[in-house]
């Protein structure tokens, strides 16, 4: 060990240039801490959140045409589509029921819709008290998640 | 009605000691709940975090609550264990830690005794703290704890030596081992002991931060180890008891460091008259700490937040204000000047546990008994040698036959 | 090991039991001690057991591809970037350059995702708990990335089988350039803290020795085989995607302890840097999807493709039998087979370097038990 090394040892060098990293992130920009129910996270465009069934932007009526390809899609077989025929012979959705306790967000019902119907949005507060509620019908499906928003 | 108070009071040593332990006794646990709160604070900061905010303003409630919950907790006895000895050994640590204050000055005239073995005692007391861990860990009846209780008991007792020793260079100084003595002999001699024995100092941070079981030599209270420590089966307030002793030997091993090396409740340059302006430096130190809070208070969004932040600051100008009427100002120079350095130490304290790993058992006493010891006892040789030339003059003669 | 030998007269045996803040998972380690000294380590494992092969004899190709997400939960994307990869063997596809190129950017960001946790985790096993918030903060960035590409951030099933679901979105190149710069000098920061402190030489120092002839014979892999001096990474021996186009150096280490091991992967995150700024300069125009018809029915046979995961050489072992759904899939995890080094590593080292020699060999429990 040559002279130098001798004297980065007896000062601690090593220690100490360790200690002015940790003194440095004081400032308060360096921060990184978002205080949650006060700053809701930026969540992504893309993001695989609650499901929803969206409708016509005008006329109100559902997107979907029960063509049960997301059904199909679904690796746990969680989505139940119901349909009946109407009138002139044309399939119309009556009821859509997703498990939302066995999803895995995997987004493979979405890719699948070819109508852009069922949709995962951006709704990531989905919690609930029981099992049975999360178990969506469609009207949930419909309105989505309403969480509780808490300001303290 | 006051005067007469003050003059029985004066008149009865006894009852002005129980009152001076009181109040010590008072502020000294505040702090000791407030270091933990300082710890997380100061320790999240270091680590791009904000630590405790939920529970008061800026979570400066937490202490309340950590302690309410302690106290609330279960209270098991573990099945066998000695319950005399298992009830006692958190009461020995803490006894042994509030202790020693009694024995440290605050300020030129604040401290509850002045005993001329005054090191030897503060030394001795804090000792019989390692009572504690180790009959904490024998009567778990678990053999986890009790393995932990002597690892950390070792680890204690070997670093007491080498921080003994380490001090002992400072005793060649001051010829005292009265504590208000050291003291005074540093502001004589116009030089802090930090200055003359460097060594020393770095020696006995080392051995202060082994001593407390802090992190870089916190293996035996580690979670990441396979034993939880000493204090594994203790739950609710007797583990409250021996957390509150760890933070009050903390506290100890800094009022021991400051007193001995930084020169206790000496300004900075105290022996200096020309830098007496410095004196007003805790009217600026209040100032400066209500400015910082009403910053924080204005920067919160929520209104009750605000108020209380406004009213902490408007309470940091009073008192600034207050302390700049003069009899005040001289009056609180020392505890003032003590204080700031104490809690210098404490922030280091909280510094080393952010930044570095911690040492494995074999490695610590390794350094302990190979290291710091021989370091410390070189350290009282060279010291006893120069000072032993200086004094007797004999520098001049000795530097000639040296030299011939 | 029989029961009868694992135990003498004069030995202890610990239970590092299932729970336990430091073996990353739910990983049982029984220690066979002499005194202080380690003996002999067993594992049990299988506490994390899913069935997740069983599972894809019941799934469709496709379906399957979120399922791989969960097995190295630190890494999803690479783990999904092998089973589609395999299953391209399977059917003969070729990947347009568009998608090999961001194939290979996610991958690598994943690969610094992962070793962010293998740090902080380490770090904090050893006692420096500052590090594992520095490098969570970094994550973070590599997941919004995520987030933004595909939509989730740790289980991110961001590839499907013959292409890439979603093309890049607006900006893509920018958040990942911008995270490269950003990045790179806080490698240097944990350097800062860790590399020359004298504590963590201490505490890494001859811990855990491999020898290279010992790695190969247990078959170990990834950055604890390349610590030990062997040269060997599957993106430049077996090359996939494009890495062949790229330019990257291989970091091996001398002494195949804890230390090089450090090194190793902390090099490797810089490697990982540029091979993703040459991979954004080579991303073209085109298309995202090969030539895959829209039912994913391999013709029958059998393929074992592997890439290099963060953890070591990940391997799927794909037999079709004509079906929409695979006949089996088998995976070769890397950190079951890593952590088999455990007991070679751990022979003669006190009970606190156990948990440093867990530490070093980056296991997923996840990926261990599937």
């Amino acid at each position: 060990m040559d002279w130098k090394d001798f004297l980065r040892r007896i000062f601690l060098i090593d220690l100490i240039k360790g200690l002015r990293l940790t003194f440095s992130y004081q400032r308060p920009d360096a921060t990184y801490t978002e205080q949650y129910p006060l700053e809701r996270p930026p969540v992504a465009e893309r993001y695989r959140g609650a499901p929803r069934l969206n409708n016509h932007p005008e006329s109100g009526e559902t997107l979907c045409i029960a063509c049960n390809l997301c059904s199909i899609a679904c690796p746990e077989n969680l989505i139940v589509v119901g349909w009946a025929r109407t009138e002139d012979r044309k399939k119309r959705l009556t009821t859509f029921t997703y498990d939302l306790s066995r999803c895995m967000f995997c987004g493979l019902c979405e890719d699948a819709c070819p109508v852009d119907a069922l949709e995962l949005t951006q709704d990531f507060e989905i919690a609930n008290y029981s099992r049975e509620g999360m178990i969506w019908d469609r009207q949930a499906l419909e309105e989505g998640p309403q969480p509780a928003r808490y300001t303290r | 009605m006051l005067e007469s108070t003050f003059n029985f009071v004066i008149a009865n040593p006894l009852l002005l000691a129980l009152i001076k332990i009181l109040i010590i006794f008072a502020v000294l646990s505040g702090i000791v709940a407030y270091l933990v709160y300082m710890e997380r604070k100061v320790l999240a900061f270091m680590q791009a975090r904000l630590g405790p905010m939920r529970v008061g303003p800026w979570g400066l409630l937490q202490p309340v609550a950590d302690g309410l919950k302690l106290l609330l907790k279960e209270d098991i006895i573990p099945a066998g264990a000695d319950e005399w000895l298992f009830l006692m050994a958190p009461a020995i640590s803490i006894f042994a830690a509030f202790t020693v204050f009694a024995a440290i000055p605050f300020a030129g005239n604040f401290y509850v005794t002045d005993i001329n073995i005054g090191l030897l005692f503060i030394l001795a007391v804090s000792s019989l703290g390692i009572y504690g861990i180790i009959l904490g860990g024998w009567s778990s009846n678990s053999h986890y704890p009790l393995l932990g209780a002597l690892r950390s008991s070792a680890q204690l007792v070997s670093y007491e030596v080498a921080g003994g020793m380490a001090l002992v260079g400072v005793l060649l100084f001051s010829n005292s081992l009265s504590m208000v003595d050291i003291v005074n002999r540093q502001l004589s001699m116009g030089v802090w002991y930090v200055f003359l024995q460097p060594v020393a100092f770095l020696i006995y941070v080392i051995a202060a931060v082994a001593e407390t079981n802090r992190n870089p030599f916190d293996l035996p209270e580690a979670e990441s180890e396979l034993t939880a420590g000493f204090h594994t089966e203790y739950s609710g307030f007797r583990f409250a008891l021996y957390f509150m002793a760890e933070y009050t030997n903390m506290v100890v091993v800094s009022c021991i460091a400051v007193t001995l090396f930084l020169g206790g409740w000496l300004r900075p340059f105290a022996s200096y008259s020309a830098l007496d302006f410095l004196k007003f430096t805790p009217i600026l130190a209040f100032l400066g700490a209500g400015g910082f809070v009403l910053w924080l208070g204005l920067k919160s969004s929520v209104a009750l937040e605000r108020h209380f932040f406004m009213v902490l600051a408007a309470g940091f100008v009073a008192l600034a204000i207050l302390v700049a009427y003069p009899p005040v100002l001289i009056a609180i120079q020392g505890i003032f000047w003590f204080g700031a350095k104490v809690l210098a130490f404490l922030y280091a304290f909280i510094w080393y546990r952010a930044t570095f790993p911690r040492y494995r058992y074999d490695q610590l006493m390794n350094i302990g008994w190979r290291w710091m010891i021989p370091l410390a006892l070189a350290n009282v040789i060279v010291t006893a040698v120069g000072r032993y030339l200086w004094l007797s003059h004999h520098a001049a003669t000795a530097v000639a036959w040296l030299g011939r | 090991m029989a029961e009868a030998t694992f135990l003498d007269a004069n030995e202890l045996v610990i239970n590092m039991g299932p729970q336990h803040p430091a073996t990353h998972g739910v990983l049982r380690v029984k220690l066979k001690l002499d005194g202080e000294r380690v003996l002999g380590t067993e594992c049990i494992i299988g506490y994390l057991h899913r069935g997740v092969e069983k599972i894809a004899e019941n799934r469709t190709y496709a379906q399957f591809t979120p399922y791989v997400d969960r097995m190295d939960y630190c890494a999803a994307v690479t783990n999904g970037m092998g089973y589609v990869e395999a299953v391209e063997k399977l059917l003969g596809v070729e990947i347009p350059p568009r998608a090999q190129y961001t194939r290979m950017i996610l991958a690598e960001l994943q690969r610094i995702a992962s070793h962010l946790i293998w740090l902080g985790t380490h770090a904090l096993d050893i006692g420096a708990m500052t590090p594992v918030f520095y490098t969570f903060r970094e994550r973070e960035e590599v997941l919004k990335i995520f987030e933004e590409y595909c939509g989730a951030r740790l289980t991110t099933h961001a590839f499907r089988i013959g292409g890439l679901q979603y093309d890049l979105y607006d900006g893509f190149e920018r958040d990942v350039v911008k995270f490269c710069d950003y990045f790179l000098p806080k490698i240097d920061e944990y350097e800062q803290l860790l590399t020359k402190n004298r504590i963590w030489i201490n505490r890494t120092r001859n811990i855990g020795v491999l020898s290279g002839e010992d790695a190969i014979a247990l078959g170990v892999t990834g950055p604890v085989l390349r610590g030990s001096g062997v040269k060997w990474d599957i993106r430049k021996a077996q090359p996939y995607e494009a890495y062949d186009k790229v330019e990257f150096d291989i970091p091996i280490g001398e002494h195949g302890d804890t230390y090089d091991r450090y090194i190793v992967r902390m090099a490797e995150m810089r490697q990982s840097v540029r091979i993703i700024r040459q991979c954004v300069e080579r991303l073209g125009p085109g298309p995202i999807f090969g030539k895959v018809g829209k039912v994913i029915k391999p013709p029958v046979g059998e393929v074992y493709h592997s890439i290099e995961a963060p953890k070591g050489e990940l391997g799927y072992y794909v037999v079709s039998d004509g079906t929409v759904n695979p006949y089996r899939v088998r995976v070769r995890p890397p950190s079951l087979i890593n952590l088999q080094a455990l007991d070679k590593m751990a022979h003669g080292h006190l009970i606190a370097d156990i948990v440093a020699i867990i530490g070093t060999i980056d296991i997923v429990l996840g990926e261990v038990d599937r």
